[in-house]
């Protein structure tokens, strides 16, 4: 009978509020990173938000440098580490707003890292504030307190669409909210680390993923906000997989 | 024994002593009147196994640098005036991390935009920023092309040994001219000798993390660490040239270009009878006190010469001297001093003509 184990490179509690999709996700990385044979290898690259708590729960070795520019920082290690595994495990802050930049242009490079972005919305680290990229429209925040209002905040933006306009390797979204999404999210997280032992180019995979605490909702009511709202403008699936082409 | 010498652009020489210290990772953005050393690393880098590229911007440069130099990379990066600003974010973050790094800001004239000429005006951004936080840069302000090439390939060595941000401060004159230089020998770095590098460990093994130096540290012992590290720069690194400072009645005090002038103009000076000295400090930070202790007590005030609106230098010249002389200075914003201005200014001094300078 399988038995179900914890991935031996987790090593610590990480700082995650009760609910949070982070954790989760972090344990994908893990049990990807082990079924692939690589976690002898590795160098993560977390930002100075909610991602950086993985740095203290998992076996690797981490930086943390200024917020939203983990692409570029991922990018600056792998040009000189080329045989490491190199990923960014961050947010749609850091990813989609502040650092929106520096994930556009790692994908236009084509860089050979996995990028895991965490779209959970919001603000966490800061106490739940407005994300420009993913922010829904009409749900409020601490910024937005009459909710999201597009004449003023403009639109969320689908930035799977943005990415696979450059010529990336993989581009994929997934969900948390039950267990087939669990699965596909994982199978889209190790495909991203495969393309980097293969050389192949960018990956990035971002996670629908909830915010509990900031969205002050329940557990389980935010993993329903996921499926009913946030699916709906955020499509999970594949957006870019360019299979054999180097 | 013949010597080999080069005639190259003080940029170039920048570039390529920079390449045979061992400088493996380069990424930067374009920006007058330094683009040639980004030029430079496009062709030269690849062809020694490093890594070149240009950024979208500052910023992402000085990010991919971090990471580079979080693996124990020997990294530079160059800028000028508005490109140097935007430096400052990653600056603070090598700081926090220890991270070694060399930076180049070949300063041109003017806020903004300013303009691309040479000035001068980048010294508190250098010796007092670095962004946020509680820091010092190594700042090593070379007077010509054989300094540019000296004194890069000694910043990689500061750089590591301290586990320092050193930024090499020239001007638009000093980057752009054209000088015979003997190049260093070319040596070889060994980017996983350093216990703090990041490498991708096994997984026994015991795992750096490239971040604040605080949160493994503690608050405390870091504070000591930072504390006793400035001072150790600031007691070592200390680096001037004095010239014909014995008997001098004033004495100048210019680096970079206009550090040329006035050693012109203190022959000149001296020829017609009129005593200067020059103390020209090779580091602006840390300031060179130390040269202000041997002037001769004939000295009846200082001169600071700068490509300035206001005086920049002139607080540390006061800080050096204790408030001991008066303080002039001789400030041509955009246009390089010359050789009459300064010793028209001097005359003028000795006169009674001039006011000493408040320094604002």
């Amino acid at each position: 009978m399988p038995v179900f184990r914890k991935p031996e490179s987790i090593i610590n509690t990480a700082g995650y509020c009760g609910g949070c999709g982070h954790g989760v996700i972090q344990r994908l990385i893990a049990e990807s990173i082990e079924e692939l044979g690589l976690q002898d290898h590795v160098i993560g690259c977390v930002d100075i938000a909610c991602s950086f708590w993985s740095q203290d729960a998992l076996n690797f070795e981490f930086i943390a440098g200024p917020h939203g520019r983990c692409a570029a920082v991922a990018t600056g290690i792998k040009k000189v580490r080329p045989d490491a595994t190199v990923y960014v495990h961050a947010g749609d802050g850091c990813s989609y707003v502040i650092g929106l930049s520096e994930t556009i242009y790692a994908a236009i490079r084509d860089v050979p890292i996995t990028m895991v972005v965490v779209n959970n919305g919001i603000f966490g680290m800061t106490g739940g504030q407005l994300n420009l990229a993913t922010t829904l429209i009409g749900d409020k925040t601490l910024s937005s307190k009459a909710g999201r209002d597009p004449k003023t905040m403009g639109h969320p933006v689908d930035m799977l669409k943005t990415i696979a306009n450059c010529d990336v390797a993989f581009a994929a979204r997934g969900a948390l909210y039950d267990v087939k999404h669990i699965d596909e999210t994982k199978r889209y997280i190790k495909k991203g680390f495969q393309n980097q032992v293969e050389n192949r180019g960018f990956s990035i995979i971002e996670v629908l993923s909830p915010c509990p605490t900031n969205w002050k909702l329940s557990p389980v009511d935010a993993m329903a906000k996921i499926k009913n709202e946030t699916e709906k403008v955020f499509p999970v699936g594949v957006y870019v997989d360019r299979g054999g082409k180097d | 024994m013949s010597v080999d010498y080069v005639l190259m652009k003080g940029n170039e020489a920048i570039a390529e002593a920079a390449l045979r210290a061992g400088c493996r990772f380069y990424a930067g953005y374009p920006i007058t009147p330094q683009s040639e050393i980004l030029e430079y690393m496009s062709v030269h880098m690849a062809k020694r196994g490093g890594v070149f590229i240009q950024g979208e911007n500052e910023i992402a440069s000085m990010s991919m640098l971090f990471g580079a130099a979080a693996c124990g990379a020997r990294c530079m990066s160059s800028s000028s005036g508005p490109g140097f600003d935007l430096k400052q974010e990653e600056i603070s973050y090598l700081s926090a991390a220890g991270l070694p790094a060399v930076l180049v800001n070949a300063m041109r004239y003017g806020l903004g935009d300013g303009e691309i000429t040479a000035g001068q005006d980048s010294y508190w951004v250098s010796t007092r920023g670095g962004g946020h936080g509680d820091k010092r840069l190594l700042v090593l302000a070379p007077a010509s092309v054989q300094e540019c090439a000296d004194l890069t390939y000694l910043a990689f060595d500061l750089a590591e040994k301290y586990r320092n941000v050193v930024e090499i401060l020239s001007d638009g004159a000093i980057c752009q001219m054209i000088e015979k230089c003997v190049l260093p020998e070319p040596r070889e770095h060994d980017m996983n000798k350093f216990d703090w590098a990041l490498t991708g460990k096994p997984r026994e093994a015991r795992k750096n993390k490239a971040y604040n130096l605080s949160y493994y540290m503690g608050y405390e012992a870091y504070d000591r660490y930072m504390r006793e590290k400035i001072e150790s720069m600031f007691e070592n690194e200390q680096r001037w040239e004095e010239f014909m400072l014995e008997d001098a009645e004033l004495v100048l005090v210019a680096y970079g270009i206009s550090s040329r002038a006035c050693r012109s103009a203190v022959r000149q000076a001296r020829r017609d009878g009129m005593k200067l000295g020059l103390i020209r400090p090779i580091s602006v930070w840390p300031f060179p006190r130390r040269a202000f202790a041997g002037v001769p007590d004939s000295v009846r005030g200082y001169v600071s010469v700068e490509m300035s609106i206001t005086t920049q230098m002139g607080e540390d010249i006061q800080l050096a001297t204790e408030f001991s002389k008066p303080l002039y200075a001789y400030l041509t914003s955009k246009e390089i001093p010359t050789v009459e201005g300064i010793i028209a200014y001097c005359q003028e001094i000795l006169a009674g003509n001039i006011k000493p300078t408040e320094v604002l």
